[in-house]
């Protein structure tokens, strides 16, 4: 199966709703045959612009990052759900790319 | 007429033995100079030219570059405008500076790093572009 990356930017609450609204969107990932490798959290930021989501305009949010094994097909009802949720601003799935890197690339090799 | 034609078959004639004695004289100096030519083995040698440079990369060349690290992206950015600037200023190789482009509009729509304006956080890295700033 693909590796694939959830940015994730969830409103700034307090922990156990932000942990509430995290173990949601996990268990989310497993009921739909997701195997949820990595979950790494970067911190409560002031966001680079301000978003309105939900009719709700913020300017600090939490962001999280998680990495995941999944079939392709999960992945437009996966956004669809995460888009409805009223604790994520932006919500995006990145694919990860394991290629090695290039050696090619100009400069003298390592 | 007739003493012509004489004439030509025997200038004919002593070409043609002429001929024969310098092959035959030739294919001998050929045979003792060739067998010399070989001991001596003067053919020009493989060798690195000396004045050849050593090759240089861009300044990323050892580093991957990612949407996340919103330092690395905004040191190839304006502190006031928040553009990307061009290869003729970062002085990055085609495939890093395309990547650096890539990484930093993805980081601005998903929310990571500012569109208009540099991050005051990272206003005081240092410079690796090749743009002077009039402050």
């Amino acid at each position: 199966m693909p590796r694939y990356e959830l940015a994730l930017i969830l409103k700034a609450m307090q922990r156990p709703e932000t942990a509430a609204a995290l173990r949601r969107t996990v268990e989310t990932l497993m009921e739909r045959g997701a195997v949820v490798r990595d979950l790494e959290n970067l911190g409560q930021r002031l966001l680079p612009y301000k978003m309105t989501k939900h009719n709700q305009r913020h300017s600090t949010g939490a962001y999280f990052l998680v990495d995941f094994y999944a079939a392709p097909s999960i992945l437009d009802g996966l956004l669809d759900h995460l888009h409805r949720d009223v604790d994520v601003v932006r919500p995006a799935v990145l694919r990860k790319d394991e290629r090695a890197p290039d050696s090619s690339c100009c400069g003298p090799p390592p | 007429m007739k003493l012509a034609l004489v004439k030509m078959l025997c200038v004919r004639g002593l070409q043609r033995l002429k001929a024969a004695l310098y092959l035959h004289r030739s294919s001998t100096h050929r045979s003792l100079t060739s067998a010399a030519a070989l001991q001596k083995d003067d053919a020009p040698m493989k060798a690195e030219t000396p004045s050849k440079e050593p090759r240089r990369g861009c300044v990323l060349c050892s580093v991957t570059v990612d949407f996340k690290n919103v330092q690395l992206l905004s040191q190839f950015i304006s502190p006031h405008t928040g553009r990307i600037y061009g290869r003729h200023i970062t002085g990055l190789c085609g495939r890093k500076q395309k990547e650096i482009s890539k990484a930093i509009k993805k980081a601005h729509s998903l929310g990571f790093m500012p569109v208009t304006h540099k991050h005051p956080q990272f206003m005081t890295d240092p410079r690796i572009c090749g743009i002077k700033h009039l402050d």
